[in-house]
């Protein structure tokens, strides 16, 4: 089930962004099945772009991109029910009228396609997806009156519930407080380990996850790294992402700091 | 009142306001939830303008109606994806020009035509049966593709971009949404006019928003709000002979503000103001 040598996103060569604007530039990468994936790199450095590629979202404008066995040199391929995406925090409006069990449903629309009416059997899914989470005992509760860290884990049970293959995350933990974020990655590896999802965790905090991926993908328009944790962070690799201001101390850890540090 | 009852024209217009109530207040839940609020305006206002061009060169006004109407809501959605401009820019932009052409082609008119005015201000009194066969058979086609529809419709009114993301035809369906507006404006004008269709879309819709946290309950509130309050203000309106445009548009005003009084909602927030 898990053959590490089939990759099952394949980008050659590929560039992505717009006429006068490129936001990736010359990609290859092979990410395979059941890997656990962080990508880390500064603002703009095209990480959500990516993640929008995966999803078919975004034709390359150059090179090519092959999700499972399908070449996504277009888009709207049938594939993305197959990618859970859990989208950057937005403002989630604390009066919009819909339940977290409806929120969670929502999940089943894409896989059922058009003109299916959601039975018996997506229902069940969107409970399984939320127990998975830890949330079944909220299905009935507004999205609105739940915490932040609360409302992600519906959102990971909505994706959940398209029973993806991979499992697409963009900065989940922003704006969590500190208890929430580890609680989030908890379930994130949780996941991985106990349902083999791929994984591809979009992430500022490289403290957070670099324990606990497979491999750290290092992004600044280019590909700067793509390998395990211990060969990403290493101080001349990550300088020429973030430039001076990161440090890396004797017991690799990393610091981003605003500004210059002094030892 | 029975015997108000008995006549053909009242009961041909309480089944169109039904009709109509029923139809702006579904819609309007769409139209509410996606924050289209001021494209239903736009189009109410560029679909008048298809009427009085009809009126001036001799055309099926409803059908003039639905290519302004149409015309509008697609320029608008374009220009949204395209990120060209804001929304609320290109609507208010499209809703005074059009406005204008109306305006100039009743100038334009030898005579003066009471009926053009009755798509402005909505005479629901005066639906004529044929009238009713157009209203009943567009509505049929616009709740039709909702029903078929709902599941993404409602997905696209929530998150747009997680909807595409899914595998979710999501601009179609967005574009689809924006055509049953147009639609239901015209289908609305006659009723209840140009200016007042707006308030048929918005009222029942937000009214329902202050009192549920479920999608499925906020669509049931909505078009039984919507349904009712049109079918009162008719009553209202033949009873008192006043105008049934204004009686049903204030009846729901009120009942809205009623709703937003009592809203759970409401308590809620003030708790979590006062624990804090």
């Amino acid at each position: 089930m898990l053959d590490p040598r089939e990759p099952i996103i394949r980008f050659e060569h590929a560039s992505f962004g717009f006429p006068g604007l490129i936001a990736l530039k010359d990609i290859s990468l092979a990410i395979y099945d059941g890997e656990f994936v962080g990508v880390i790199g500064p603002n703009g450095s095209g990480k959500t772009t990516l993640c929008r590629a995966v999803l078919g979202l975004l034709a390359p404008v150059e090179g090519h991109l092959h999700i499972f066995d399908c070449a996504c040199n277009e888009l709207r391929c049938h594939h993305r029910a197959k990618i859970g995406y859990l989208p950057q925090k937005g403002v989630v409006d604390r009066n919009f009228p819909v339940t977290v069990l409806e929120t969670v449903m929502m999940g089943r629309y894409g896989a059922l396609g058009l003109f299916k009416r959601p039975g018996k059997k997506d229902r069940d899914i969107a409970q399984e997806a939320l127990a998975q989470v830890g949330m079944d005992s909220h299905k009935n509760h507004a999205l609105g009156q739940l915490s932040g860290g609360q409302q992600q884990r519906v959102f990971i049970a909505r994706a959940l519930a398209q029973q993806p293959k991979v499992l697409i995350l963009d900065e989940p933990t922003t704006g969590l407080d500190i208890t929430a974020q580890h609680n989030v990655i908890e379930l994130v590896q949780q996941l991985h380990d106990e349902l083999k999802l791929t994984v591809l965790l979009i992430t500022h905090d490289i403290n957070m996850i670099r324990s606990r991926v497979d491999r750290l993908v290092l992004l600044k328009t280019r590909l700067f790294a793509a390998a395990p944790p211990a060969e990403v962070l290493k101080p001349e690799i990550l300088h020429q992402v973030y430039g001076k201001d990161l440090v890396i101390t004797e017991k690799d850890l990393v610091i981003v700091e605003d500004y210059h540090h002094h030892h | 009142m029975l015997d108000l009852l008995a006549y053909d024209f009242m009961q041909r217009s309480l089944l169109a306001a039904a009709i109509v109530g029923g139809l702006c207040s579904v819609i309007g839940v769409f139209v509410v939830l996606r924050g289209l609020a001021f494209v239903g305006a736009g189009t109410s206002h560029a679909a008048f303008a298809g009427v009085t061009l009809g009126y001036l060169m001799g055309w099926p006004p409803l059908l003039l109606a639905i290519v302004f109407g149409l015309a509008t809501v697609w320029i608008t959605g374009w220009v949204e994806e395209r990120g060209r401009m804001k929304l609320d820019v290109s609507i208010g932009i499209l809703y005074t020009a059009t406005m204008a052409l109306g305006i100039l082609f009743i100038g334009l008119m030898k005579n003066y035509n009471a009926e053009v005015y009755g798509y402005l201000f909505g005479s629901v009194l005066s639906v004529t049966p044929e009238e009713l066969s157009v209203i009943g058979a567009l509505t049929v086609l616009v709740l039709g593709l909702l029903l078929l529809f709902s599941k993404e419709l409602y997905f696209i009114a929530f998150d747009q971009e997680m909807a595409e993301a899914s595998g979710v035809p999501a601009r179609q369906i967005f574009f689809l949404l924006l055509t049953l507006v147009a639609l239901t404006v015209v289908v609305s004008l006659k009723t209840v006019g140009a200016i007042l269709v707006f308030a048929m879309i918005l009222i029942p819709a937000s009214t329902a928003y202050q009192l549920t946290h479920s999608l499925a309950t906020l669509t049931l509130y909505s078009a039984t709000i919507g349904i009712f309050t049109s079918i009162a203000g008719v009553l209202i309106s033949a009873f008192w002979d006043v105008p049934s445009g204004p009686a049903i548009v204030l009846l729901a005003t009120t009942i809205f503000f009623i709703a937003v009084f009592f809203s759970p909602k409401r308590e809620r927030r003030t708790r979590l103001v006062h624990t804090h």
